[in-house]
C-alpha cells in the first residue's frame, strides 16, 4: 500500500463518526453499541480514532459478551504503541484509505454485510495481518475477554487444579465412565 | 554461603550461561572440586516472581534486546530456558545420532553423523534423568494423566497408535530432591510457581553454591572473549549492570548462551589469529541452525477439555519418531499433548470474523497436540551478525535466517493428518494445525560437534576444534536436530563434557 495523505485519513474519521448513530442503531454486528457515550467521555481527536478502530476490532473478534469498553481499550493501547512506531502508525493509514476506497461509499457508512466484503477483499494485505497481530497479542490477554470464554486465568492461587478437575473429562468413549 | 573468585584469578573455569547446559555443566564442575565462575545476562528471580500467566512471564523472562530475521524464543534470566519450557524429555534414539548413515545424502543440507553413539550417551542420560527427576525412570512414577492426555490416549488407541505414555517428564510426580510435586497449575511452562518441574535455577545453581567451589554473578554479559599468541583462551570480557566492563581470567570457558549469543560471542571474539570468529576454522560457526518442524492442532471436542487445567505437556505418543521413509520423508516425529492460553490459540487458528471468534468461544472444549520432528541441517539456515545496528551492549544485533527444507514440509503435511485425524476419532471439528508456533525455542546446531573438523566446529566432547580450552555446552552442539525435544539431552552431554574437563584438568592437559 502506498502512503495516506491526511487528508484521506481524515475522510475516513469523518464518515466513521457521522455515521456512527446510524450503524450503532440499526445493525446486526453493532460495531459500538454506545458510541456517542463514548464520544462523549472523550472528546479529543485521538478518541475518534480509538472510536473508529475499536468498531473495526469488533469486525475481526466479534464476542457478544465482550463490552465495547474493552475492544476500546485494546484499541487504545494499539494507537499508543503507534505513537512511537511509524511503521504501525503507516499500517493504520493504510488500513484507513483502503477500506473506505474498498466499497462504493465510506467504509463505516456500509452495511455489515458490504463491511465484511471490503475486510475480506484486503484480508491479504500486509496492514490488514499487522492489525489482526496487534489486536490478538492485546485482546486476547484481556481478563474480561478471558471470562467471557470461561478461561479463569491464574490458578496458583486456588492450588492449581490437582483437587479441582484436572482429569475430569468424563465423554470419551474409553474412559469407562 | 557463595564463594567469591578474584577477576585476575586464571584457575577458574569461566562458564556463560546458567541454563540446562551452562547450570549443569557448573554444577558437576563445583561438585568435583573444580572452582567455577558462571557469568549470566539476567537477573536471579525467586520463585514468588513466577505469576500464572505467560504473557507476563516471557517479558520477565525472555531474551527481549534487538534481534533480527527469524524469531527465536530464548531467555535473559538465571535457568535460562529451563524457567520457560515443557519438561518433556525424551531420548535421541540410535539411529538418530547416525542421521547421515540412516537417511544417506539429502539434498540441499549439510547432513553429518553424530560423533557419538548412543551407547555412549546412555549412562549420562541415565544420571540426567536421575537428576531432573524424569518420571517413569528411576523409580519415579508416571505423570498423572489430565484431560488433554486422556484425550491423546483415546485418539491414539482409537486410530491404531500403540505406544503412548503420560512419563518422561521432569516434572515431580512425587515431591523429590526437595521440590514439591505438581499441584497441575497449568501454563507452567512458563516458569512453575512452586518448582515442581525442573529448572538450574532452584537445582543446580543453589547446589553449586553449596559446595564453595562456585560463584554466580548476574546481569553479567559475556562480550568478548581473549586468547594469548598459542591460541588458548586467557579471560571474558563482561559488562556489568551499569555497562562496565571487566575481564574475568579464565583456565577454561564453557559457553552456553543459547544459539543466538553463543554464536555471537565468538564471531565477536574475532582477532588476527581467528579472523573468521573464534573456533571458526570450519566455516560452520553459526550455520546449519536446526529448530525441529513444529505444529500444533487444535479441535473443538464434543465436551469439556479444559486443557488449560494442568502441565501443558503431560505426555507423548512415539509410534511416529522412527525412519520409515514410506511416509515419503525421512526422520520422525513425537506427538504430545500441548494447552496454550486465548491469545496463543487465537494465533494458531489464524483467521478472523465470526470463525475466529468462534473457535475461542469453544475455549474449553479445545483438544490439542503438538509435534516436534526432526528438521535436517542446511548450510544457508544461519545466525550473523548485523554491523549497522548495535545493542545497548555495542553489540553487533544478530540476525537469524531460517528456511524449512522440504523433508520437513513433507513431514508437516503428514504430521498435520495424523493429529487431526486422532482429534476427529474423539468427535473433533474444525481441526486448525499451523506450523512452527512463535519463535523456534528448540535451537541446535550452530557449534555442531563433528568427527572431522572440516565438518563442524566442536568435537565429541563439545570442545573447540581449534581451541582446546573452549568448550560449547548448549543446543549449539547438536550434530543433528533428531526429534526429542532437547534439554535431555543437552544436560546429558553437560554433565559428560564436565567429566571430561575435570579428567584432562586432572591430568594437567587443561
Amino acid at each position: 500500500m502506498g502512503t495516506v495523505t491526511s487528508t484521506t485519513r481524515r475522510r475516513f474519521l469523518v464518515a466513521t463518526i457521522a455515521a456512527s448513530g446510524a450503524a450503532a442503531s440499526g445493525l446486526n454486528l453493532a460495531l459500538i453499541s454506545n458510541a456517542s457515550a463514548w464520544a462523549e467521555a472523550t472528546d479529543d481527536a485521538s478518541s475518534d480514532t480509538a472510536i473508529s478502530l475499536a468498531r473495526l476490532a469488533r469486525l475481526y473478534y466479534p464476542h457478544d459478551k465482550v463490552a465495547d469498553e474493552v475492544y476500546l481499550q485494546t484499541v487504545d493501547s494499539i494507537l499508543s504503541a503507534a505513537a512511537s512506531d511509524p511503521q504501525l502508525q503507516e499500517f493504520l493509514d493504510d488500513a484507513y484509505a483502503a477500506l473506505d476506497a474498498a466499497g462504493d461509499q465510506p467504509f463505516a457508512t456500509l452495511d455489515p454485510a458490504s463491511q465484511l466484503a471490503a475486510m475480506t477483499k484486503l484480508q491479504n494485505e500486509p496492514f490488514f495481518t499487522a492489525i489482526k497481530v496487534q489486536l490478538l497479542l492485546r485482546f486476547y490477554v484481556n481478563r474480561d475477554v478471558w471470562k467471557a470464554i470461561n478461561y479463569p486465568g491464574s490458578s496458583v492461587e486456588h492450588g492449581g487444579y490437582v483437587d479441582r478437575g484436572f482429569n475430569d473429562i468424563d465423554w470419551l468413549p474409553e474412559d469407562g465412565r | 554461603m557463595s564463594k567469591q573468585f578474584e577477576l585476575n584469578d586464571a584457575s577458574v573455569v569461566v562458564v556463560i550461561g546458567s541454563g540446562a547446559g551452562g547450570g549443569t555443566v557448573a554444577n558437576e564442575l563445583a561438585q568435583k572440586g573444580v572452582d567455577v565462575v558462571c557469568l549470566e545476562a539476567g537477573k536471579r528471580l525467586a520463585l514468588s516472581d513466577v505469576v500464572n500467566d505467560p504473557g507476563v512471564m516471557l517479558q520477565k523472562l525472555g531474551w527481549n534486546d534487538p534481534r533480527k530475521g527469524t524469531p527465536v524464543t530464548t531467555c535473559k534470566t538465571v535457568g535460562g530456558t529451563t524457567m520457560r519450557w515443557s519438561g518433556i524429555t525424551p531420548r535421541i534414539q540410535a539411529h538418530e545420532f547416525k542421521a547421515l548413515s540412516t537417511y544417506g545424502q539429502m539434498q540441499d543440507t549439510t547432513l553429518i553423523d553424530w560423533p557419538i553413539t548412543l551407547e555412549e550417551l546412555e549412562p549420562y542420560y541415565d544420571k540426567a534423568e536421575n537428576k531432573m527427576g524424569v518420571t517413569g525412570t528411576h523409580g519415579i512414577p508416571a505423570s498423572a494423566e489430565t484431560n488433554n492426555y486422556k484425550l491423546l490416549k483415546a485418539g491414539a488407541k482409537k486410530i491404531g497408535y500403540k505406544e503412548y505414555t503420560s512419563t518422561r517428564t521432569a516434572i515431580n510426580s512425587v515431591a523429590r530432591d526437595g521440590r514439591a510435586a505438581c499441584r497441575q497449575i497449568g501454563f507452567c511452562h512458563s516458569g512453575c510457581a512452586i518448582g515442581a518441574k525442573w529448572s538450574t535455577l532452584y537445582t543446580e545453581i543453589p547446589k553449586a553454591e553449596g559446595t564453595g567451589h562456585f560463584e554466580l554473578r548476574t546481569e553479567a554479559m559475556a562480550v568478548k572473549l581473549n586468547h594469548n599468541d598459542a591460541g588458548e583462551v586467557t579471560g571474558v570480557i563482561y559488562a556489568d549492570s551499569d555497562g562496565n566492563l571487566h575481564e574475568q581470567k579464565a583456565r577454561a570457558v564453557c559457553v552456553a548462551g543459547n544459539v543466538m549469543e553463543t554464536t555471537r560471542l565468538l564471531f565477536n571474539s574475532t582477532s588476527n589469529l581467528f579472523p573468521d570468529g573464534l573456533a571458526n576454522s570450519s566455516g560452520h560457526l553459526g550455520r546449519n541452525y536446526t529448530r525441529h518442524l513444529m505444529l500444533s492442532t487444535f479441535s473443538i471436542m464434543p465436551g469439556e477439555v479444559n486443557f488449560h487445567r494442568g502441565t501443558r505437556q503431560s505426555g507423548l505418543l512415539f509410534d511416529e519418531q522412527y525412519h520409515k521413509p514410506e511416509r515419503g520423508f525421512n526422520g520422525g516425529y513425537l506427538i504430545e499433548t500441548v494447552a496454550t492460553d486465548p491469545m496463543t490459540v487465537a494465533w494458531a487458528v489464524g483467521g478472523w470474523g465470526e470463525s475466529a471468534a468462534d473457535y475461542l468461544e469453544n475455549y474449553t472444549k479445545l483438544g490439542g497436540l503438538w509435534v516436534t520432528g526432526e528438521d535436517p541441517p542446511q548450510a544457508s539456515n544461519r545466525i550473523t551478525l548485523d554491523d549497522d545496528e548495535r545493542d545497548q551492549y555495542g553489540l553487533p544485533v544478530p540476525t537469524l535466517h531460517y528456511e524449512f527444507h522440504e523433508n520437513s514440509l513433507a513431514m508437516f503435511e503428514h504430521a498435520k493428518t495424523q493429529c487431526e485425524a486422532l482429534l476427529a476419532s474423539m468427535g473433533g471439528q474444525k481441526p486448525a494445525t499451523a506450523i512452527d508456533l512463535g519463535g523456534g525455542c528448540h535451537n541446535m546446531g550452530v557449534a555442531r560437534m563433528s568427527a572431522d573438523k572440516k565438518d563442524g566446529v566442536t568435537n565429541r566432547w563439545g570442545q573447540a576444534h581449534d581451541i582446546p580450552n573452549l568448550f560449547v555446552t548448549d543446543g549449539s552442539l547438536f550434530s543433528t536436530s533428531a526429534a526429542a525435544n532437547p534439554t535431555l539431552t543437552i544436560v546429558a552431554l553437560a554433565i559428560r563434557q564436565a567429566d571430561h574437563i575435570a579428567a584432562r584438568m586432572k591430568n594437567r592437559e587443561l
